[in-house]
């Protein structure tokens, strides 16, 4: 009996927005009379911190203070569309949407203050609540004055609304070629997962992992740390505790409660050392790309590669649950070689377990 | 029947086999304590009973005359937090919120009941084990935890609302006289 | 001060850490009701017969609803999408997965609920049912769905395809092929927050929706389109929720319990136990990949064939969308100018698979990830070299000749190794992303790599040419 360390890693990407793109995000934003920034959006906060992202995205689109910022998603009734919180677009799209939206509102207050002020719009900045000539501070006027302004003086209603949108990326049936880019952006990962394997047992311990993730700018870097740690353990479940079926591919022996289906606890939590690299994006809000899904994809393959570096061995049908480990172990399975072909997990391959040899499946055109 | 919830006494017209969870929340609309599984295995129910941190839905209110509940109604209010609540807001040891009020329930009776001071990260992990978080990886529920029993949020934490603070107010413009 | 990059506190941070945070089942309505659903027991059943008469003498049962009450009943989540309705919201005339809805109680309280529950006459005949993707295609395999064993609308094809350049002059001048095969499993969202729904007639026919989707509007459509309502005639509350994970977004409780309210004239109140979370709501898929990689001996990947099966379960739901995504990302983070991908919706006779964190791409994570240490390992070549040097550049096109702007593969790996303290030689080292020239532009990878600026390349310049256009190596 013994316990062997292994090290693995994986790297990955992931795109940004609904694949071939065609979701709409659609935002609008009001000012009150003393300048408060009411924002209507429609993106749903899962816990990810979707309404603090975009309150951070519209306060310095804007210009004003963190909480002069009032965020509704709350109903359909006052919000617009946005597509939904999936597909890892609500800080892009989402996020670009209350941006468009907070520019249309800063192009408003820049007229009515460049009126007042009697310099030109292209000459004045928004910082802080407060619209100031370039070069010379002394002239200015508050947001709140110029909102008081809007209301009472000039009869309007500053308000902006925005929409992202990239338009459907058709795709060709035949070859899967497309014609636009199918997606808003891609951002990329890696993780190194450090496990110790008990050959007995067949458990699986991961120790530590480390995770570098590009995610274009960090808006808000603790809901980014958010997303990798919550990411980790839930890649660290998927990698080798939970299943619905654990006799895959029958549905008997489900596990209807936890302790018969193992969500991580706690007591799983490895050392986690987190990086976070920021290569902007184009045209997503000040550079932001996304994390929200691809937190959980890079750890079931880096613990694979550290179990076969522990004990030699590959488990492909997951969760490397200890059972499967062990038996990994004891049958010491190798690749049949056959020419210059190495086959891995041939009793697997649809064409050992189907009457004539995966036809329809294996052998399209 | 009744009990004190947060210190005030309340009646219950409920079955004695109803579960602490459903009177909380159902009658006595105390709905801090979540129902995440009713089956005693995630902790989102945890509430304390005469000081002890326990599962509410495995509890028949029946057995709780007289009882003690406390809630994290109880333990601090936006203007007033407890200093693990303020722990919890500084470090983003909530994201989605289900699995919190739970959570602060149990960390709170682990520094209280060593006495107020530090803990280590493996008794904060033995208190913690029977709640399941799904959205924190919890990292950041620990690092509060022993922020907090370190006593890094002592003295007042709560949100200062503008209004508590004299502010200049706005001519509006135009306005009639 | 700026607020983007900031440590700020989260806006809703104070209501979630004292509790008082309004999630569905936190809210209540005076008269509200408790909801319930008959669920099937069989996996593949004909319904014979289906009566709520003696349900409905129950005392305290005010509404039992089924597929007779659901104006439109079958509709197509993703119609706009080219994926046509298949799925009803209250069983007809056959069930297809063991936990699928055919009828629904509200009552006065959840324990006269589930007793209506027992009241209800069903009558099954039970048929086969199939549950290994990889048998769908067998002469005697259970027919499941009517559009056959597998989704047959990826335009005129029943897979989604990916053709790249040559992947038989990929095999032939290959070196080694590695093949091999990946079946990551499917599990449970498990958000803390079980599904819940509200839903509350209001006094001017408007239905007032409290839900826990991820997706207000796409919701919004889905019960208007089964109600047969114009949006606005129906308000959905939410926008906050107890965890998702993708599994909030198939709006599995706001129709039944806005059927429910309709005919009641009652609020109703439907919220799920955990033993239906674990059980009956939908899951991650499972997939069963099978790689086929043609590689150098010096760790170029030439070209890859990959066949992948994504078990949809019984109903269709997102699997189209979520396999086409997998078919884009299929080469992971590297350039392979030779691809031959088929890609197959299956359906079984399990609970409808649906999006996860990742939909799609974590099983080519998972697959192409372990395929390519595999590789490195047969070759005796390093895990990070094999990597880098056939990581994503600027230029590169992807299966779907998409141009890569700015990828991220050799930052992210250099980064990574010097996290870890990962030695690598000075080449290496050196690697960035930039456009492919030199030793990193061997004859095979010429044909693949766009013009610079390019946004993708056209499909005759990379399709069209003769047999061996991966050039010599």
């Amino acid at each position: 009996m013994a316990k062997h360390t292994g090290r693995g890693f994986a790297t990955i990407e992931y795109p940004t927005g609904m694949n071939q793109n065609g979701d709409p995000s659609q935002a609008w934003i009001k000012l009150k009379p003393d300048g408060r920034v009411d924002v209507f959006s429609g993106t749903v906060d899962i816990g990810q911190g979707s309404k603090t992202v975009h309150t951070q995205i519209v306060a310095d689109a804007l210009g004003v203070p963190y909480d002069w910022v009032t965020m509704d998603n709350s109903n359909t009734d006052s919000s617009a569309v946005c597509t939904g919180t999936f597909a890892s677009r609500g800080t892009f799209i989402g996020g670009n949407a209350v941006r468009y939206a907070a520019e249309r509102v800063r192009e408003r207050v820049l007229d009515i203050a460049s009126k007042e002020l009697e310099i030109d719009p292209g000459d004045l900045e928004i910082a802080d609540g407060e619209v100031v000539a370039k070069g010379a501070p002394d002239r200015k006027i508050s947001v709140s004055e110029v909102a008081g302004a809007a209301t009472y003086a000039y009869g309007e209603l500053i308000s902006g609304q925005g929409t992202a949108l990239k338009p459907l990326a058709e795709v060709n049936d035949d070859d899967g070629s497309v014609t636009e880019e199918p997606h808003s952006a891609i951002s990329y990962a890696a993780c190194v997962a450090d496990v110790v394997v008990d050959d007995e047992t067949g458990e699986v311990e991961v120790t530590r992992m480390v995770s570098v993730y590009d995610v274009g700018r960090a808006i808000n870097p603790l809901l980014v740390e958010g997303q990798i740690e919550g990411g980790a353990m839930m890649g660290l479940g998927l990698g080798l505790l939970e299943e619905c079926y654990p006799h895959y591919p029958s549905v008997e022996h489900r596990g209807e409660q936890f302790g018969s289906y193992l969500a991580p606890t706690i007591e799983k939590l490895p050392e986690l050392q987190n990086v976070i690299l920021e290569n902007p994006s184009v045209d997503g809000p000040f550079g932001a790309k996304a994390i929200g899904e691809m937190a959980n994809n890079a750890q079931p393959p880096a613990i694979i590669a550290a179990i076969h570096d522990a004990v030699g061995v590959w488990v492909t049908e997951m969760p490397a649950s200890p059972e499967r480990v062990l038996r990994a172990i004891k049958a010491k399975a190798q690749p049949r070689q056959e020419g210059k072909r190495v086959i891995f997990d041939e009793e697997l391959s649809l064409r050992t377990v189907t009457s004539n040899g995966g036809a329809g499946f294996l052998d399209r055109p | 029947m009744e009990l004190m919830v947060n210190g005030t006494p309340r009646a219950t017209a409920s079955s004695p086999v109803t579960p602490l969870l459903t009177v909380l929340r159902d009658e006595l609309s105390v709905t801090s304590v979540k129902p995440g599984c009713e089956q005693g295995g995630c902790g989102s129910c945890t509430v304390w009973v005469d000081g002890e941190p326990r599962r509410a839905c495995l509890l028949p209110v029946g057995t709780l005359e007289g009882a003690r509940v406390t809630t994290v109604e109880g333990l601090g209010t936006p203007r007033d937090l407890a200093a693990l609540q303020a722990a919890f807001n500084d470090r983003y040891a909530a994201q989605c919120g289900y699995c919190t009020s739970g959570m602060l329930m149990a960390a709170q009776a682990l520094i209280d009941r060593t006495g107020g001071g530090p803990v280590t990260r493996e008794q904060v992990i033995e208190a913690l084990s029977g709640h399941v978080c799904r959205c924190t990886g919890y990292v950041k529920i620990l690092d509060a935890v022993i922020a907090a029993a370190n006593g890094e949020y002592e003295g007042h934490h709560g949100v200062e609302f503008e209004g508590d603070a004299s502010q200049p107010e706005v001519e509006p413009k135009g306005a009639p006289a | 001060m700026k607020a983007v990059g900031a440590k700020l506190p989260r806006y809703d941070g104070i209501a979630h850490i004292t509790g008082r945070t309004a999630f569905v089942d936190d809210v209540k309505a005076p008269g509200m009701l408790q909801a319930r659903a008959l669920r099937s027991p069989h996996h593949h059943a004909a319904i014979r017969n289906l009566d709520t008469r003696r349900a409905e003498q129950l005392p305290g049962v005010r509404a039992i609803v089924t597929h007779r009450d659901v104006p439109h009943n079958i509709y197509g989540h993703l119609e706009a999408l080219g994926v046509p309705a298949d799925e009803p919201l209250l069983a007809e005339d056959v069930v297809r997965w063991r936990g699928q809805p055919v009828a629904a109680v509200a009552a006065e309280d959840v324990d006269t609920a589930m007793e209506a529950l027992q009241l209800i006459d069903v009558e099954y005949e039970e048929r086969p049912a199939l549950f290994d993707i990889r048998l769908a295609l067998e002469p005697d395999a259970p027919e499941i769905h009517e559009w056959g064993p597998v989704f047959p609308h990826f335009g005129p094809h029943n897979h989604r395809r990916v053709r790249k350049g040559d992947i038989e002059w990929a095999m032939d001048a290959a070196d080694t092929i590695v093949s091999g095969v990946y079946r990551p499993q499917a599990i449970e969202h498990v958000p803390l927050e079980t599904q819940a729904a509200l839903v509350i007639p209001e006094p001017d026919g408007r239905l007032t929706v409290y839900s826990c989707t991820q997706a207000m509007y796409f919701s919004l459509g889905v019960v208007a389109a089964h109600l047969k309502l114009p949006l606005n005639r129906i308000k959905f509350i939410g926008g906050t929720v107890g965890g998702g994970f993708g599994g909030k977004v198939d709006t599995a409780s706001e129709t039944i319990a806005a059927v429910l309210a309709l005919k009641a004239q009652r609020p109703v109140k439907w919220r799920w136990t955990r033993e239906e979370e674990f059980l009956v709501s939908s899951t991650r898929a499972p997939w069963h990949i099978e790689i086929e990689d043609a590689v150098s001996s010096d760790g170029w990947i030439l070209g890859r064939r990959m066949v992948t099966l994504h078990d949809s379960g019984a109903y269709a739901r997102f699997s189209p969308y979520g396999l086409t995504k997998h078919a884009f990302h299929h080469t992971g983070a590297y350039t392979i100018p030779n691809l031959k991908f088929d890609g197959f919706v299956v359906f079984t006779n399990r609970v409808p698979t649906t999006a996860m964190r990742g939909f799609g791409v974590t099983s080519v994570s998972m697959a192409v990830e372990t395929h390519i240490t595999r590789v490195a390992d047969v070759l005796g070549l390093d895990p990070w070299e094999i990597r880098l040097k056939n990581a994503n550049r600027v230029g590169d096109t992807t299966g779907n000749l998409v141009a890569m702007q700015d990828p991220s593969t050799v930052p992210v790996t250099l980064a990574t190794a010097d996290a870890v303290g990962k030695e690598l030689p000075a080449q290496f080292r050196a690697m960035t992303s930039e456009r492919r020239s030199g030793d990193l532009l061997p004859a095979h990878l010429v044909a693949q790599q766009a013009p610079e600026g390019a946004h993708v390349l056209k499909r005759a310049g990379a399709l069209d040419a003769a047999p061996g256009n991966g050039g010599g190596r």
